[in-house]
Protein backbone atom coordinates (compact mmCIF):
# COMPACT_ATOMS: atom_id res chain seq x y z
CA UNK A 1 0.00 0.00 0.00
CA UNK A 2 2.91 2.34 1.11
CA UNK A 3 4.58 2.13 -2.64
CA UNK A 4 1.01 2.30 -4.16
CA UNK A 5 0.98 5.49 -2.75
CA UNK A 6 4.82 6.84 -3.55
CA UNK A 7 4.01 6.18 -7.17
CA UNK A 8 0.12 8.05 -7.38
CA UNK A 9 1.76 11.36 -7.17
CA UNK A 10 3.78 11.41 -10.54
CA UNK A 11 1.77 9.15 -12.44
CA UNK A 12 -1.68 9.97 -12.19
CA UNK A 13 -4.66 11.75 -13.97
CA UNK A 14 -7.17 14.39 -12.77
CA UNK A 15 -10.68 13.29 -13.40
CA UNK A 16 -12.25 16.06 -15.40
CA UNK A 17 -15.32 17.59 -13.18
CA UNK A 18 -13.51 17.59 -9.96
CA UNK A 19 -10.12 17.50 -8.57
CA UNK A 20 -9.97 13.21 -7.24
CA UNK A 21 -7.03 11.82 -9.48
CA UNK A 22 -7.25 8.40 -10.63
CA UNK A 23 -4.55 5.57 -11.96
CA UNK A 24 -5.93 4.10 -14.97
CA UNK A 25 -4.39 0.97 -16.38
CA UNK A 26 -4.40 0.49 -20.07
CA UNK A 27 -5.58 -3.28 -19.29
CA UNK A 28 -6.31 -5.68 -16.43
CA UNK A 29 -4.46 -8.70 -16.95
CA UNK A 30 -6.58 -11.73 -15.03
CA UNK A 31 -3.75 -14.50 -14.50
CA UNK A 32 -4.69 -18.54 -12.90
CA UNK A 33 -3.47 -20.70 -10.53
CA UNK A 34 -5.24 -24.30 -10.24
CA UNK A 35 -8.40 -25.48 -10.49
CA UNK A 36 -11.02 -22.74 -10.28
CA UNK A 37 -13.72 -24.65 -10.42
CA UNK A 38 -16.95 -23.32 -11.75
CA UNK A 39 -15.25 -19.47 -11.35
CA UNK A 40 -15.80 -17.71 -14.64
CA UNK A 41 -13.11 -15.41 -15.36
CA UNK A 42 -13.60 -14.26 -18.39
CA UNK A 43 -17.08 -13.11 -16.94
CA UNK A 44 -15.46 -11.40 -14.50
CA UNK A 45 -13.31 -9.85 -16.96
CA UNK A 46 -16.37 -8.55 -18.81
CA UNK A 47 -18.29 -7.82 -16.00
CA UNK A 48 -15.08 -5.04 -15.65
CA UNK A 49 -14.90 -4.00 -18.56
CA UNK A 50 -18.96 -3.30 -18.23
CA UNK A 51 -18.26 -1.44 -14.95
CA UNK A 52 -14.86 0.54 -15.81
CA UNK A 53 -14.53 0.54 -19.71
CA UNK A 54 -10.90 -0.99 -19.16
CA UNK A 55 -9.94 -4.15 -21.52
CA UNK A 56 -9.16 -7.02 -20.01
CA UNK A 57 -6.97 -9.92 -21.19
CA UNK A 58 -7.17 -13.69 -20.30
CA UNK A 59 -3.44 -14.51 -19.59
CA UNK A 60 -4.00 -17.52 -18.64
CA UNK A 61 -1.97 -19.91 -15.98
CA UNK A 62 0.48 -18.65 -14.12
CA UNK A 63 3.33 -20.86 -14.57
CA UNK A 64 2.62 -21.75 -18.02
CA UNK A 65 5.64 -21.88 -20.23
CA UNK A 66 8.41 -21.81 -16.77
CA UNK A 67 11.76 -23.80 -17.96
CA UNK A 68 12.87 -26.54 -15.54
CA UNK A 69 15.00 -24.52 -13.41
CA UNK A 70 12.74 -22.57 -12.56
CA UNK A 71 10.14 -24.40 -11.69
CA UNK A 72 12.85 -25.97 -9.50
CA UNK A 73 13.62 -22.70 -7.68
CA UNK A 74 9.94 -21.53 -7.92
CA UNK A 75 9.29 -24.54 -5.97
CA UNK A 76 11.78 -24.60 -3.89
CA UNK A 77 10.50 -21.35 -2.38
CA UNK A 78 6.67 -22.01 -2.18
CA UNK A 79 7.64 -24.98 0.27
CA UNK A 80 9.29 -22.25 2.15
CA UNK A 81 6.75 -19.89 2.41
CA UNK A 82 4.18 -22.43 4.24
CA UNK A 83 2.69 -21.82 7.42
CA UNK A 84 3.00 -25.12 9.74
CA UNK A 85 1.81 -23.29 12.93
CA UNK A 86 -0.67 -20.23 12.42
CA UNK A 87 -0.12 -19.27 16.00
CA UNK A 88 3.34 -18.58 15.05
CA UNK A 89 5.50 -16.15 13.12
CA UNK A 90 6.78 -17.28 9.91
CA UNK A 91 10.13 -18.01 9.90
CA UNK A 92 12.20 -19.26 6.85
CA UNK A 93 12.36 -23.13 6.85
CA UNK A 94 14.64 -25.58 5.31
CA UNK A 95 11.81 -28.18 3.62
CA UNK A 96 11.71 -31.60 3.09
CA UNK A 97 11.99 -32.97 -0.26
CA UNK A 98 8.90 -34.30 -0.33
CA UNK A 99 7.27 -30.94 -0.12
CA UNK A 100 9.48 -29.42 -2.29
CA UNK A 101 7.89 -32.19 -4.95
CA UNK A 102 4.73 -31.29 -4.16
CA UNK A 103 4.74 -28.42 -4.89
CA UNK A 104 6.83 -29.54 -8.42
CA UNK A 105 3.52 -31.86 -9.00
CA UNK A 106 1.50 -28.46 -8.28
CA UNK A 107 3.42 -25.99 -10.47
CA UNK A 108 3.74 -28.69 -13.10
CA UNK A 109 0.05 -29.92 -13.51
CA UNK A 110 -2.35 -26.82 -15.07
CA UNK A 111 -5.74 -27.34 -12.70
CA UNK A 112 -4.21 -28.75 -9.49
CA UNK A 113 -6.76 -29.54 -7.61
CA UNK A 114 -5.20 -30.13 -4.15
CA UNK A 115 -5.02 -27.21 -1.45
CA UNK A 116 -4.68 -26.75 1.91
CA UNK A 117 -1.71 -25.81 3.15
CA UNK A 118 -2.12 -22.45 4.57
CA UNK A 119 0.91 -19.70 2.99
CA UNK A 120 2.37 -16.63 4.17
CA UNK A 121 0.70 -14.34 1.85
CA UNK A 122 2.98 -11.29 1.27
CA UNK A 123 5.73 -13.92 1.03
CA UNK A 124 3.50 -15.89 -1.40
CA UNK A 125 2.92 -12.76 -3.41
CA UNK A 126 6.21 -12.18 -3.92
CA UNK A 127 6.79 -15.02 -5.60
CA UNK A 128 4.02 -14.62 -7.94
CA UNK A 129 5.29 -11.20 -8.69
CA UNK A 130 8.13 -12.87 -10.41
CA UNK A 131 6.44 -15.05 -12.68
CA UNK A 132 4.06 -12.15 -13.99
CA UNK A 133 5.19 -11.54 -17.93
CA UNK A 134 8.31 -9.85 -18.55
CA UNK A 135 7.41 -5.72 -17.72
CA UNK A 136 3.98 -5.92 -17.30
CA UNK A 137 4.03 -5.17 -13.25
CA UNK A 138 3.25 -1.73 -12.95
CA UNK A 139 1.01 0.84 -12.66
CA UNK A 140 -0.08 0.60 -16.86
CA UNK A 141 -1.55 -2.93 -15.63
CA UNK A 142 -3.69 -4.17 -13.09
CA UNK A 143 -2.60 -7.64 -12.08
CA UNK A 144 -4.68 -10.12 -10.53
CA UNK A 145 -4.14 -13.55 -9.93
CA UNK A 146 -6.89 -15.88 -8.84
CA UNK A 147 -5.88 -18.82 -7.30
CA UNK A 148 -7.55 -22.14 -5.44
CA UNK A 149 -4.28 -22.15 -2.51
CA UNK A 150 -4.90 -20.53 0.42
CA UNK A 151 -2.72 -17.60 2.19
CA UNK A 152 -3.01 -16.06 5.02
CA UNK A 153 -1.51 -12.72 7.00
CA UNK A 154 0.05 -12.27 9.99
CA UNK A 155 -2.14 -10.23 12.54
CA UNK A 156 -0.42 -8.12 14.99
CA UNK A 157 -3.24 -7.55 17.35
CA UNK A 158 -4.26 -11.83 18.20
CA UNK A 159 -1.06 -12.58 16.93
CA UNK A 160 -1.60 -15.11 14.56
CA UNK A 161 -2.16 -15.85 11.19
CA UNK A 162 -5.42 -15.05 9.34
CA UNK A 163 -6.55 -16.98 6.20
CA UNK A 164 -7.50 -14.20 3.42
CA UNK A 165 -9.60 -13.84 0.46
CA UNK A 166 -7.93 -11.23 -1.04
CA UNK A 167 -3.97 -10.09 -1.15
CA UNK A 168 -4.29 -6.75 -2.84
CA UNK A 169 -0.84 -5.06 -4.31
CA UNK A 170 1.62 -6.07 -7.36
CA UNK A 171 -0.05 -8.38 -8.14
CA UNK A 172 -3.18 -8.57 -6.68
CA UNK A 173 -4.09 -12.20 -4.92
CA UNK A 174 -7.58 -13.46 -4.73
CA UNK A 175 -7.73 -16.72 -3.20
CA UNK A 176 -11.46 -18.83 -4.10
CA UNK A 177 -10.37 -20.97 -1.02
CA UNK A 178 -10.04 -18.39 0.68
CA UNK A 179 -13.64 -17.30 0.14
CA UNK A 180 -14.71 -20.17 1.47
CA UNK A 181 -12.40 -20.34 4.74
CA UNK A 182 -11.45 -17.15 5.62
CA UNK A 183 -14.67 -14.97 6.47
CA UNK A 184 -16.41 -16.44 9.27
CA UNK A 185 -19.29 -18.86 8.65
CA UNK A 186 -22.01 -18.61 11.87
CA UNK A 187 -21.18 -18.98 14.92
CA UNK A 188 -23.63 -21.54 15.66
CA UNK A 189 -21.62 -23.66 13.02
CA UNK A 190 -19.21 -23.57 14.55
CA UNK A 191 -20.08 -24.39 17.86
CA UNK A 192 -21.53 -27.90 16.39
CA UNK A 193 -18.65 -28.28 15.04
CA UNK A 194 -17.06 -28.25 17.95
CA UNK A 195 -19.50 -31.02 19.31
CA UNK A 196 -18.78 -33.79 16.70
CA UNK A 197 -21.33 -32.86 14.25
CA UNK A 198 -19.94 -34.43 10.68
CA UNK A 199 -19.21 -31.46 8.16
CA UNK A 200 -20.81 -32.80 5.01
CA UNK A 201 -24.06 -32.43 7.58
CA UNK A 202 -23.16 -28.71 8.93
CA UNK A 203 -22.89 -27.74 5.37
CA UNK A 204 -26.68 -29.01 4.89
CA UNK A 205 -28.27 -27.78 7.67
CA UNK A 206 -26.81 -23.89 7.16
CA UNK A 207 -27.08 -24.38 2.82
CA UNK A 208 -26.96 -20.91 1.76
CA UNK A 209 -25.33 -19.47 4.59
CA UNK A 210 -22.08 -19.38 3.28
CA UNK A 211 -20.37 -20.10 -0.42
CA UNK A 212 -18.70 -23.65 -0.25
CA UNK A 213 -16.51 -25.12 -2.75
CA UNK A 214 -17.77 -25.24 -5.82
CA UNK A 215 -20.89 -22.81 -5.44
CA UNK A 216 -22.32 -21.93 -8.31
CA UNK A 217 -22.47 -17.89 -6.60
CA UNK A 218 -18.92 -17.57 -6.46
CA UNK A 219 -18.01 -15.74 -10.17
CA UNK A 220 -20.68 -13.18 -8.66
CA UNK A 221 -19.53 -12.82 -5.32
CA UNK A 222 -15.85 -12.35 -6.55
CA UNK A 223 -16.89 -9.28 -8.83
CA UNK A 224 -16.67 -7.16 -5.61
CA UNK A 225 -13.16 -8.28 -4.64
CA UNK A 226 -12.03 -7.80 -8.31
CA UNK A 227 -13.32 -4.58 -8.05
CA UNK A 228 -11.61 -3.83 -4.52
CA UNK A 229 -8.21 -4.38 -6.36
CA UNK A 230 -9.12 -2.39 -9.41
CA UNK A 231 -10.49 0.92 -6.76
CA UNK A 232 -6.94 -0.14 -4.77
CA UNK A 233 -5.13 0.79 -8.44
CA UNK A 234 -7.26 3.60 -9.07
CA UNK A 235 -7.77 5.26 -5.94
CA UNK A 236 -5.49 3.87 -3.23
CA UNK A 237 -8.34 2.98 -1.41
CA UNK A 238 -9.79 -0.57 -2.03
CA UNK A 239 -12.98 -0.95 0.27
CA UNK A 240 -16.16 1.13 2.04
CA UNK A 241 -17.50 0.98 4.59
CA UNK A 242 -21.27 0.55 3.02
CA UNK A 243 -22.57 -3.00 4.15
CA UNK A 244 -24.56 -2.97 0.68
CA UNK A 245 -21.73 -1.40 -1.46
CA UNK A 246 -19.58 -4.81 -3.31
CA UNK A 247 -16.07 -2.47 -2.10
CA UNK A 248 -17.43 -3.68 1.82
CA UNK A 249 -14.62 -5.14 3.14
CA UNK A 250 -16.22 -8.47 4.63
CA UNK A 251 -15.04 -10.31 7.35
CA UNK A 252 -18.18 -13.21 7.94
CA UNK A 253 -19.72 -14.50 5.21
CA UNK A 254 -23.01 -13.24 6.09
CA UNK A 255 -21.31 -10.01 5.06
CA UNK A 256 -19.89 -11.43 1.65
CA UNK A 257 -23.27 -12.42 0.69
CA UNK A 258 -25.11 -9.23 1.46
CA UNK A 259 -22.37 -7.18 0.22
CA UNK A 260 -21.86 -9.37 -2.70
CA UNK A 261 -25.36 -10.97 -3.53
CA UNK A 262 -27.91 -8.84 -1.60
CA UNK A 263 -26.85 -5.18 -1.32
CA UNK A 264 -29.51 -2.59 -1.78
CA UNK A 265 -27.27 -1.67 -5.15
CA UNK A 266 -24.01 -3.02 -6.25
CA UNK A 267 -21.63 -0.27 -5.15
CA UNK A 268 -22.48 3.19 -3.07
CA UNK A 269 -23.64 6.12 -4.83
CA UNK A 270 -19.93 7.64 -4.00
CA UNK A 271 -18.38 5.02 -5.95
CA UNK A 272 -20.91 4.37 -8.46
CA UNK A 273 -20.32 7.77 -9.41
CA UNK A 274 -16.27 7.35 -9.57
CA UNK A 275 -17.32 4.58 -12.30
CA UNK A 276 -19.92 6.40 -13.83
CA UNK A 277 -17.23 9.31 -14.21
CA UNK A 278 -14.81 6.36 -15.67
CA UNK A 279 -17.32 5.28 -18.19
CA UNK A 280 -18.37 8.75 -19.19
CA UNK A 281 -14.94 10.27 -19.60
CA UNK A 282 -13.60 6.68 -20.88
CA UNK A 283 -10.90 8.10 -24.36
CA UNK A 284 -11.25 11.60 -22.72
CA UNK A 285 -8.19 11.91 -20.97
CA UNK A 286 -4.27 9.93 -21.03
CA UNK A 287 -4.71 5.97 -19.80
CA UNK A 288 -1.25 4.96 -18.11
CA UNK A 289 1.06 3.94 -20.98
CA UNK B 1 -21.53 -96.97 31.94
CA UNK B 2 -19.83 -96.12 28.78
CA UNK B 3 -16.43 -93.46 28.26
CA UNK B 4 -17.64 -90.07 27.44
CA UNK B 5 -15.81 -89.36 24.26
CA UNK B 6 -13.30 -86.72 24.03
CA UNK B 7 -13.98 -83.59 22.30
CA UNK B 8 -9.82 -82.41 21.54
CA UNK B 9 -7.48 -84.47 20.36
CA UNK B 10 -4.97 -85.36 23.95
CA UNK B 11 -1.62 -83.05 23.49
CA UNK B 12 0.74 -82.55 26.43
CA UNK B 13 1.54 -79.13 27.68
CA UNK B 14 5.29 -79.52 26.42
CA UNK B 15 3.94 -79.96 22.85
CA UNK B 16 1.98 -76.96 22.82
CA UNK B 17 5.28 -74.85 23.91
CA UNK B 18 7.18 -76.50 21.08
CA UNK B 19 4.62 -75.90 18.95
CA UNK B 20 4.25 -72.06 19.69
CA UNK B 21 8.06 -71.58 19.60
CA UNK B 22 8.99 -73.62 16.40
CA UNK B 23 6.39 -71.57 14.99
CA UNK B 24 7.11 -68.29 15.85
CA UNK B 25 10.99 -68.82 15.66
CA UNK B 26 10.36 -70.04 11.61
CA UNK B 27 9.07 -67.17 10.88
CA UNK B 28 10.92 -64.63 12.46
CA UNK B 29 13.81 -66.21 11.47
CA UNK B 30 12.39 -66.27 7.62
CA UNK B 31 10.87 -61.85 8.20
CA UNK B 32 14.38 -61.37 9.63
CA UNK B 33 14.99 -60.29 6.37
CA UNK B 34 11.53 -58.67 4.61
CA UNK B 35 11.08 -56.93 0.95
CA UNK B 36 8.88 -54.42 3.19
CA UNK B 37 8.62 -53.84 6.86
CA UNK B 38 6.09 -51.92 8.03
CA UNK B 39 6.14 -49.95 11.36
CA UNK B 40 2.64 -49.66 12.27
CA UNK B 41 -0.65 -51.59 11.95
CA UNK B 42 -3.09 -49.20 11.94
CA UNK B 43 -5.66 -48.54 8.90
CA UNK B 44 -2.56 -47.42 6.17
CA UNK B 45 -0.20 -49.70 7.05
CA UNK B 46 -2.27 -52.38 6.95
CA UNK B 47 -3.50 -51.22 3.19
CA UNK B 48 0.37 -50.80 2.49
CA UNK B 49 0.65 -54.45 3.68
CA UNK B 50 -1.91 -55.62 2.06
CA UNK B 51 -1.24 -53.86 -1.54
CA UNK B 52 2.32 -55.01 -1.75
CA UNK B 53 2.04 -58.55 -0.21
CA UNK B 54 -0.57 -59.43 -2.99
CA UNK B 55 2.42 -58.32 -5.51
CA UNK B 56 4.15 -61.23 -3.70
CA UNK B 57 6.57 -58.92 -1.78
CA UNK B 58 7.79 -60.10 1.80
CA UNK B 59 5.93 -57.90 3.78
CA UNK B 60 5.96 -58.00 7.87
CA UNK B 61 4.02 -55.26 10.12
CA UNK B 62 5.79 -54.58 13.22
CA UNK B 63 2.55 -53.52 15.88
CA UNK B 64 3.49 -52.22 18.96
CA UNK B 65 0.40 -53.19 20.48
CA UNK B 66 -1.01 -56.77 21.10
CA UNK B 67 -3.97 -55.82 18.80
CA UNK B 68 -3.52 -55.02 15.37
CA UNK B 69 -5.61 -52.30 13.35
CA UNK B 70 -4.80 -48.83 15.20
CA UNK B 71 -7.93 -46.58 16.03
CA UNK B 72 -9.22 -48.23 12.73
CA UNK B 73 -11.95 -49.91 15.09
CA UNK B 74 -13.60 -46.90 16.95
CA UNK B 75 -14.48 -43.63 15.26
CA UNK B 76 -14.46 -40.18 17.43
CA UNK B 77 -15.55 -39.64 20.74
CA UNK B 78 -15.13 -43.78 21.24
CA UNK B 79 -18.22 -44.32 19.40
CA UNK B 80 -17.28 -47.88 16.72
CA UNK B 81 -18.76 -46.34 13.40
CA UNK B 82 -16.18 -45.33 11.36
CA UNK B 83 -16.59 -42.56 8.55
CA UNK B 84 -14.76 -41.99 5.12
CA UNK B 85 -15.13 -39.79 2.57
CA UNK B 86 -15.55 -40.32 -1.12
CA UNK B 87 -13.65 -42.14 -3.13
CA UNK B 88 -12.39 -44.09 0.30
CA UNK B 89 -15.97 -46.17 0.02
CA UNK B 90 -14.35 -47.77 -3.04
CA UNK B 91 -11.95 -49.63 -0.85
CA UNK B 92 -14.41 -50.64 1.36
CA UNK B 93 -16.27 -51.65 -1.55
CA UNK B 94 -13.01 -53.85 -2.75
CA UNK B 95 -12.61 -55.21 1.04
CA UNK B 96 -16.15 -56.86 1.23
CA UNK B 97 -17.00 -53.98 4.08
CA UNK B 98 -20.71 -53.19 4.61
CA UNK B 99 -21.17 -49.43 4.83
CA UNK B 100 -24.05 -47.02 4.58
CA UNK B 101 -24.10 -43.36 2.80
CA UNK B 102 -24.51 -40.98 6.25
CA UNK B 103 -24.73 -37.86 3.64
CA UNK B 104 -23.11 -36.53 0.33
CA UNK B 105 -19.89 -37.75 0.04
CA UNK B 106 -19.74 -39.57 3.16
CA UNK B 107 -20.18 -43.03 3.92
CA UNK B 108 -20.11 -44.65 8.07
CA UNK B 109 -19.14 -48.39 8.46
CA UNK B 110 -18.71 -50.55 11.51
CA UNK B 111 -15.47 -49.88 13.32
CA UNK B 112 -14.88 -53.43 14.17
CA UNK B 113 -16.56 -55.15 10.70
CA UNK B 114 -13.95 -52.78 8.79
CA UNK B 115 -11.16 -53.43 10.82
CA UNK B 116 -11.08 -56.84 11.16
CA UNK B 117 -12.14 -57.30 7.46
CA UNK B 118 -8.82 -54.96 6.71
CA UNK B 119 -6.81 -57.35 9.08
CA UNK B 120 -8.19 -60.31 7.09
CA UNK B 121 -7.68 -58.27 3.84
CA UNK B 122 -3.69 -57.89 4.73
CA UNK B 123 -3.49 -62.04 5.94
CA UNK B 124 -5.44 -63.41 3.36
CA UNK B 125 -2.67 -61.27 0.91
CA UNK B 126 0.44 -63.02 3.11
CA UNK B 127 1.51 -60.16 5.52
CA UNK B 128 2.93 -61.50 8.48
CA UNK B 129 3.12 -59.60 11.96
CA UNK B 130 5.31 -59.03 14.64
CA UNK B 131 3.21 -57.42 17.12
CA UNK B 132 3.46 -56.73 21.20
CA UNK B 133 6.74 -55.39 19.20
CA UNK B 134 8.18 -51.91 19.38
CA UNK B 135 10.14 -49.88 17.26
CA UNK B 136 13.65 -48.60 18.53
CA UNK B 137 15.87 -47.70 15.82
CA UNK B 138 16.48 -46.92 12.12
CA UNK B 139 19.25 -49.28 10.40
CA UNK B 140 21.34 -46.90 8.14
CA UNK B 141 23.00 -47.88 5.50
CA UNK B 142 25.77 -46.23 2.92
CA UNK B 143 24.80 -43.00 1.87
CA UNK B 144 21.89 -42.79 5.12
CA UNK B 145 19.67 -44.82 3.07
CA UNK B 146 17.14 -47.04 5.42
CA UNK B 147 17.54 -50.37 5.44
CA UNK B 148 15.41 -51.65 8.45
CA UNK B 149 14.77 -51.35 12.24
CA UNK B 150 15.50 -52.17 15.02
CA UNK B 151 13.06 -53.48 17.52
CA UNK B 152 12.32 -54.62 20.94
CA UNK B 153 9.45 -56.36 23.32
CA UNK B 154 6.69 -53.88 23.94
CA UNK B 155 6.70 -54.97 27.39
CA UNK B 156 10.59 -54.27 27.76
CA UNK B 157 10.01 -50.64 26.84
CA UNK B 158 7.24 -50.65 29.29
CA UNK B 159 9.05 -51.42 32.44
CA UNK B 160 12.44 -49.41 33.59
CA UNK B 161 15.33 -49.48 32.16
CA UNK B 162 17.00 -51.31 35.63
CA UNK B 163 14.56 -54.10 35.69
CA UNK B 164 14.66 -54.99 32.19
CA UNK B 165 18.00 -54.38 30.80
CA UNK B 166 16.93 -56.03 27.08
CA UNK B 167 18.81 -55.83 23.84
CA UNK B 168 17.08 -55.01 20.61
CA UNK B 169 17.77 -56.76 17.47
CA UNK B 170 17.57 -55.63 13.89
CA UNK B 171 15.39 -56.67 11.11
CA UNK B 172 16.73 -55.81 7.63
CA UNK B 173 14.62 -54.85 4.96
CA UNK B 174 14.56 -53.29 1.41
CA UNK B 175 11.75 -50.54 2.45
CA UNK B 176 10.59 -49.03 5.84
CA UNK B 177 7.02 -47.66 5.71
CA UNK B 178 6.31 -45.23 8.80
CA UNK B 179 2.93 -45.73 9.50
CA UNK B 180 2.89 -45.06 13.13
CA UNK B 181 0.10 -41.89 12.71
CA UNK B 182 1.04 -38.77 14.54
CA UNK B 183 3.74 -40.03 16.04
CA UNK B 184 6.19 -40.94 13.07
CA UNK B 185 8.21 -42.72 14.88
CA UNK B 186 10.45 -43.75 12.45
CA UNK B 187 10.71 -40.10 11.01
CA UNK B 188 11.58 -38.63 14.37
CA UNK B 189 14.04 -40.75 14.84
CA UNK B 190 15.63 -39.94 11.86
CA UNK B 191 15.16 -36.50 13.32
CA UNK B 192 16.87 -37.19 16.22
CA UNK B 193 19.74 -38.35 14.13
CA UNK B 194 19.82 -34.89 12.65
CA UNK B 195 19.37 -36.30 9.20
CA UNK B 196 16.07 -34.41 8.62
CA UNK B 197 13.34 -31.95 10.21
CA UNK B 198 10.16 -33.08 10.34
CA UNK B 199 6.91 -29.52 10.38
CA UNK B 200 5.20 -30.72 13.08
CA UNK B 201 1.20 -30.63 12.48
CA UNK B 202 -1.05 -27.92 12.14
CA UNK B 203 -4.66 -27.23 12.98
CA UNK B 204 -7.30 -29.56 12.65
CA UNK B 205 -8.77 -29.30 9.23
CA UNK B 206 -10.38 -32.65 8.35
CA UNK B 207 -11.70 -31.13 4.38
CA UNK B 208 -8.30 -30.12 3.26
CA UNK B 209 -5.83 -32.67 5.16
CA UNK B 210 -7.11 -35.62 3.32
CA UNK B 211 -6.23 -34.48 0.22
CA UNK B 212 -2.71 -33.59 1.16
CA UNK B 213 -1.92 -36.60 3.45
CA UNK B 214 -2.43 -38.56 0.08
CA UNK B 215 -0.56 -36.04 -1.95
CA UNK B 216 2.26 -36.04 0.09
CA UNK B 217 2.66 -39.90 0.73
CA UNK B 218 5.92 -41.24 -0.70
CA UNK B 219 9.56 -41.66 -0.11
CA UNK B 220 10.92 -39.20 2.93
CA UNK B 221 14.50 -40.34 3.09
CA UNK B 222 16.33 -42.63 1.03
CA UNK B 223 14.33 -46.22 2.13
CA UNK B 224 11.72 -45.07 3.95
CA UNK B 225 8.02 -44.62 2.68
CA UNK B 226 5.91 -42.48 5.04
CA UNK B 227 1.76 -43.04 5.14
CA UNK B 228 -1.34 -41.86 6.67
CA UNK B 229 -1.41 -39.77 9.82
CA UNK B 230 2.56 -39.74 9.78
CA UNK B 231 2.44 -37.87 6.40
CA UNK B 232 0.67 -35.11 8.48
CA UNK B 233 3.68 -34.89 11.33
CA UNK B 234 5.94 -35.19 8.45
CA UNK B 235 5.42 -32.41 6.23
CA UNK B 236 3.51 -30.03 8.63
CA UNK B 237 -0.26 -30.51 7.01
CA UNK B 238 -3.07 -29.66 8.90
CA UNK B 239 -4.48 -32.30 11.62
CA UNK B 240 -6.89 -34.73 10.82
CA UNK B 241 -10.04 -35.92 12.35
CA UNK B 242 -11.88 -38.92 13.00
CA UNK B 243 -12.34 -40.01 9.45
CA UNK B 244 -10.62 -42.67 7.46
CA UNK B 245 -10.61 -42.60 4.01
CA UNK B 246 -6.98 -40.87 3.47
CA UNK B 247 -5.71 -43.30 5.75
CA UNK B 248 -6.63 -46.28 3.67
CA UNK B 249 -5.80 -43.92 0.30
CA UNK B 250 -2.52 -43.43 1.37
CA UNK B 251 -1.87 -46.56 2.33
CA UNK B 252 -3.11 -47.81 -1.06
CA UNK B 253 -0.37 -44.77 -2.95
CA UNK B 254 1.97 -46.04 -0.62
CA UNK B 255 2.17 -49.59 -1.79
CA UNK B 256 1.97 -48.38 -5.04
CA UNK B 257 5.64 -46.24 -4.50
CA UNK B 258 6.83 -49.11 -2.66
CA UNK B 259 6.17 -51.47 -5.43
CA UNK B 260 7.60 -48.87 -8.27
CA UNK B 261 10.85 -48.46 -6.55
CA UNK B 262 11.01 -51.82 -5.36
CA UNK B 263 11.96 -52.31 -9.62
CA UNK B 264 14.51 -50.45 -9.06
CA UNK B 265 16.36 -52.19 -6.12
Amino acid sequence: MFIVLTKLASLTRPLLKDKSVLVIPTSVDLYQEGDLGSLNLKGLGQYLGEKTSIPFSLCGDIFEGLIEEKIDRVADQFSRTKVIDPRRRWIPREPLQGEIDYERRRIKNPGWRVFGNLYEGVFYQRIISDLVLGNRLDLRHCTLLFTNQLFGTWDRVDQRYHARVSLYGFPHLISISGLVEAPAKPKEFYLKKQRGIPLERLKEEYQGRFLDYGDQRMTEALKGYVMQALFLHLTGSPFCEDRDCRLFNSHWQEEVIRSQLNGKYEFCPKHEAILERLRSNSGRYDRQG
Amino acid sequence: MAQKKQIFTPVSEKEVTRAIVDGFARQFIEYVESDCLIVGGGPSGLMVGRDVARKGIKTLIVERNNYIGGGFWIGGYLMNKVTVREPGQEILEELGIPFEKATKGLYVADGPHACSKLIAAACDAGVKFANMTIFDDVVLREGGRVCGAVVNWTPVHALPREITCVDPIALETKFVVDSTGHDACVVKKLEERGILKTAGFGAMWVEQSEDLVVEHTGEAHPGLIVTGMAVATTYGLPRMGPTFGAMLLSGRKGAQVVLEKMKKV
